[in-house]
């Protein structure tokens, strides 16, 4: 039987543990509802700019842009990977950097130069570990990235595709759908191909509530707000990128973190019915030593 | 009180308020908006809002975007909405001087360049 003292040691320590994780649990919550809260704000944000391309395209305006269209040849092509800067989040960044690399191998097959940008710490260290060069780095985003940021991000994008820099550009990160489930995703934001299939979605779902009751003034002109309405799109596309990547990094941590306390209070469990055994052994032997010795003087 | 106007940036709803007459900064000049205006939507530039409200002239600086005006209600759709008071008008006044010097060698470049200008210029100009 083990010693009863470093048992209680050991069970001294699990415990101090699983007031970590707890602790840890509670933030990630709370961090999370915080950012399921922005998230929501942007929807209204895209819900009323979809309410706009809508109104566009039945004046009869035909949805044309530089961005939306894919380039003959694509010679260079940036991926954007966005992890966190932290560990302790469960399988988020594994699954991130997993369909990474898988991603950027069929990507380097078809386009001759491969640039990668990456956002978060864990990220980084991740593909520096895979040996894969990272040219931009991003620290700065934490579990509530600010649109300003990701929108100096996005206008650099921009401009790069713009004056032909690249003729691609593709973000992986973990989209979320439900408390339960977080799936890593590939999207390819630039060229934006159409404007966006949950843009129409959500243009066909608030097409029935508010819809376009009005015939609209255009001003300047149609194609003029045409010209603005793609760029931003593709900006709070971005934006909900990196929001939804902040909302799967804390469910990630909070199921992580409530796992580790589960299994933290089973294995306090386990030591202490362990320690208890130990404790009564040892109390047995110790009676039995004395009576032993009582009898030897009496005899 | 009679026209609603509400600002929404991508991180929340900034501004809710009503407001006798709105100055919509729009891409190609000012633009007012009175009580009963016919539905539109507009492209707004790099200026400043302002709004006639009962507790006097208010001033917002805004980053581009959308208006919609549609029965007595403006939504605007804009990357940032400061308060002039906020903006540091050295600040305004050092990106103006970067974008100056941005190259311009090519009709792409050049666009960047006046877009970032115009940008610039609606910042310091709110600034004052």
């Amino acid at each position: 039987m083990a010693n009863a003292r470093a048992l209680d040691k050991r069970r001294k320590s699990v415990r101090n543990i699983r007031k970590i994780t707890r602790t840890m649990e509670l933030i990630a919550t709370a961090r999370y509802k915080k950012a399921m809260d922005r998230a929501a704000a942007v929807t209204a944000y895209t819900d009323k700019l979809s309410h706009i391309v809508k109104s566009l395209a039945a004046s009869g305006t035909e949805v044309q842009h530089p961005l939306l269209q894919p380039r003959e040849e694509t010679k260079n092509a940036s991926l954007l990977v966005l992890s966190s800067n932290r560990g302790l989040c469960g399988g988020y960044n594994a699954s991130v950097l997993r369909s990474t690399m898988s991603h950027l191998k069929t990507m380097r097959e078809e386009v001759p130069g491969v640039s990668i940008d990456v956002s978060g710490k864990r990220g980084i260290n991740g593909l520096k570990f895979r040996g894969v060069d990272v040219e931009d780095q991003y620290l700065h985003f934490e579990d509530q990235p600010a649109y300003a940021e990701v929108e100096k991000i996005a206008s650099m994008y921009l401009e790069k595709f713009i004056t032909g820099k690249i003729d691609r550009l593709d973000v992986i990160y973990t989209k979320f759908i439900s408390t339960s489930k977080q799936v890593a995703t590939i999207e390819t934001l630039l060229p934006l191909g159409s404007l966006g299939d949950d843009l129409d979605d959500e243009a066909t779902t608030a097409g029935v509530s508010t819809g376009p009751s009005a015939e609209y003034e255009f001003l300047p002109s149609a194609e003029s707000i045409l010209e603005e309405v793609v760029p931003t799109s593709f900006k709070a596309k971005l934006f909900k990128c990196f929001l939804d990547a902040a909302v799967s990094e804390q469910v990630a941590r909070m199921i992580a973190m409530k796992g580790a306390t589960e299994s933290a209070g089973d294995m306090i469990k386990q030591l202490s019915m362990t320690y208890n055994r130990a404790r009564q052994s040892q109390i047995t032997g110790e009676i039995m030593e004395i009576i032993g010795g009582v009898e030897a003087l009496e005899g | 009180m009679s026209i609603r106007c509400i600002v929404v940036t991508p991180e929340r709803t900034e501004l809710e308020s009503e407001a006798d007459y709105v100055s919509l900064p729009m891409d190609d000049g000012e633009m007012g908006i009175l009580k009963d205006r016919a539905p539109m939507i507009g492209r707004l530039g790099y200026g400043t809002l302002k709004l006639q409200t009962a507790a006097g002239l208010e001033k917002y600086y805004v980053d581009g975007g959308f208006a919609q005006v549609e029965k007595n209600e403006i939504n605007i759709l804009t990357g940032t909405l400061v308060p002039v008071d906020l903006i540091d008008a050295e600040e305004a006044r050092a990106a103006l001087e970067k974008a100056r010097e941005m190259p311009a060698s090519k009709p792409e470049e050049a666009q960047i360049k006046d877009k970032a200008v115009a940008q610039a210029r609606g910042r310091l100009r709110a600034s004052r």
